[in-house]
């Protein structure tokens, strides 16, 4: 195997259509590993960090495309780059029909009536666009990341000067006047209108209102960095104003990590003067506090659902600890003495916290790339030990390429190396819909769940497989067909990623139990 | 500056500048809604000396 390299200057591809060519190389014959993108610093990173880089690349910058590969021979490289630009050749023909603008300014002067502006450049360039687009009178969600706070400051300013809304920097979720915007679930219009700084957060909540037959007026995500004292909840404060004012909204939903020391109080202090009843989630916050403010307090995802459910006579039917006891004590009956352990592979970071938080209290250490304790940090993300928990929309994974709820191949080979481990007793996965993500993402892992499972039984062991999905039945890939199709392949499917977290600890938990006590 | 342009995003029917992936704008298209595409390069060709000028002299639009 050896390392070819093409590099043609002066041609910017963005990085999720660098993904498909990503893809469509490593799917060429005679190709070890490859990957294709414009030579930014990330991408070279990544390179270096898969043992692609060499020293061709030095000169290259961010404004040439290059296809580096590790080929059998020059000839199967060669074929593969014509693969990689008949796919693109193929993408720009489906697009000649359509109308293209090459900046804001030239998009709002032929189309007036544009309302927003959907932001996804690389964070340095993202203060320059949402400026551009602020300034031509559009609100703004801003889904790129890496955007240092006082820039972040600086654009939601300007926002708040001009009376507009700037979701994000780091915003994946808001739903518009029943737009699914950027990562969302789709869900059905209602009374609810949710403000956050968790994107996840948002969907979680949203798409358990719109199942329980309920909806939301408007979400408004603010990003993850808005109630840091740098940013000052500036987001938040006018998403109060805004869902407070909206005739369509009759209640609001807050949704946070625990805000910086000084933004608590002052939006705080903005609860208390609202007209409209308000839960209020600010996960690790005190609970006194809150409801001082005179919020109905929640200290979960499914407990603010629940809350804000309540106060339309509604419910969503949650299975209880003693149901999920008692349906790990059965699961527990099936396991082989030497399996101990769980793997958790995460494509979102706040379900993996979640999840983490559920199984420390039960089984203690929970290994990770994000830990919750700093020593509990593994060595190596791609070697999981005892009770491990991965996130593979960490950076390390998605330098370079789409966050795994568009790309779910990043978090596939999770499934058969941790299921290769004897020692593994389950696997917990989350699956995350959206209309830009993966078509069928849970069709798209099935056969190494059933693979794992086969090779499992082979040697006498079965693996267990638990899973939630966040979306709803509105979504493109459609909730029930989604579970279904875990259901049917042996998968334990829970109505929620904290369910499942209970779950997955509660096995593990009676295990080390039955070991010890012999039983 | 009160919430009446935010009020008036609410009431009105959305309609989207996409900068950036294509993706986005295709996933607004499915579920019905209007998206306008900008493609987005860096100015300049991504170099930060020549951007910063470019912004100066006001030619980054």
């Amino acid at each position: 195997m050896e390392i070819f390299v093409k590099i043609e200057a002066g041609r910017y591809i963005d990085s999720l259509e660098t993904l498909y060519a990503s893809s469509v190389l490593a799917e060429q014959p005679g190709v070890d590993n490859g990957y294709a993108g414009v030579a930014s610093d990330a991408f070279k990173d990544t390179l270096q960090a898969e043992g692609l880089y060499t020293p061709a690349l030095d000169k290259a910058t961010a404004n040439d495309f290059v296809i580096v590969a590790q080929c059998e021979d020059l000839a199967a490289f060669e074929q593969a780059v014509e693969a990689v630009y008949d796919s693109f050749d193929s993408e720009e023909m489906q697009e000649t029909q359509e109308e293209h603008f090459i900046s804001i300014k030239a998009a709002v002067e032929k189309h007036p009536e544009a309302n927003l502006c959907s932001v996804a450049v690389p964070g340095e360039n993202a203060l320059c666009e949402v400026k551009k687009a602020l300034n031509a009178g559009l609100h703004c969600v801003v889904f790129s990341n890496n955007v240092p706070l006082e820039q972040e400051r600086e654009m939601k300013e300007l926002a708040r000067e001009k009376g507009l809304l700037c979701m994000g920097p780091d915003c994946g979720v808001a739903n518009i006047n029943g737009a699914a915007l950027v990562l969302s679930s789709i869900n059905n219009r209602g009374p609810f209108g949710i403000c956050g700084a968790s994107g996840t957060g948002i969907q979680h909540v949203a798409a358990m209102l719109h199942e329980a037959g309920t909806g939301v007026s408007q979400t408004i995500g603010t990003g993850g960095n808005d109630l840091k004292d740098p940013v000052g909840g500036i987001m938040m404060l006018m998403g109060i104003d805004a869902l407070e004012a909206d005739p369509q909204t009759r209640y609001i939903a807050l949704i946070s990590r625990k805000p910086g020391e000084k933004t608590f109080p002052k939006i705080l202090e903005r609860v208390s003067r609202c007209s409209k009843p308000v839960v209020a989630l600010f996960m690790g916050s005190d609970r006194e506090m809150v409801e001082t403010s005179g919020a109905i307090y929640a200290d979960s995802l499914d407990d603010c659902a629940q809350k804000c459910l309540a106060l339309v006579n509604m419910e969503y039917p949650l299975a209880s600890e003693e149901e999920l006891s008692r349906l790990a004590a059965q699961e527990v009956q099936k396991l082989s003495p030497e399996q101990k352990y769980l793997r958790g592979a995460f494509s979102g970071g706040t379900y993996m916290d979640e999840a983490s938080h559920v199984l420390v209290e039960r089984i203690g250490t929970i290994w990770s790339n994000c830990p919750l304790e700093p020593e509990w940090k593994l060595e190596n993300s791609y070697m999981s030990v005892q009770n491990s928990c991965i996130d593979y929309g960490e950076e390390e994974f998605t330098l370079g390429r789409p966050h795994p709820a568009i790309d779910p191949s990043i978090r596939k080979p999770a499934i058969l190396r941790e299921a290769a481990d004897p020692e593994v007793a389950l696997i917990l996965l989350d699956f995350i819909l959206t209309p830009p993500g993966h078509m069928d993402p849970t069709g798209y892992v099935l056969e190494d769940i059933s693979l794992a499972q086969e090779m499992a039984e082979a040697e006498g062991r079965h693996l267990i497989f638990i899973a939630s999905v966040l979306g709803t039945t509105a979504d493109l890939q459609d909730l029930h067909r989604q579970q279904r199709q875990l259901t049917q392949a042996g998968v334990i499917v829970c109505q929620s990623n904290y369910r499942a977290a209970m779950l997955a600890g509660e096995i593990i938990r009676q295990k080390k139990e039955i070991d010890k006590n012999g039983l | 500056m009160g919430c009446e342009k935010i009020l008036n995003l609410f009431q009105s029917e959305l309609v989207t500048v996409n900068v950036g992936p294509k993706i986005l704008a295709t996933a607004l298209e499915k579920q019905g809604y209007q998206a306008i595409q900008v493609d987005w390069k860096p100015a300049a060709g991504g170099d930060r000396e020549m951007q910063e000028i470019l912004e100066l002299l006001g030619g980054l639009d």
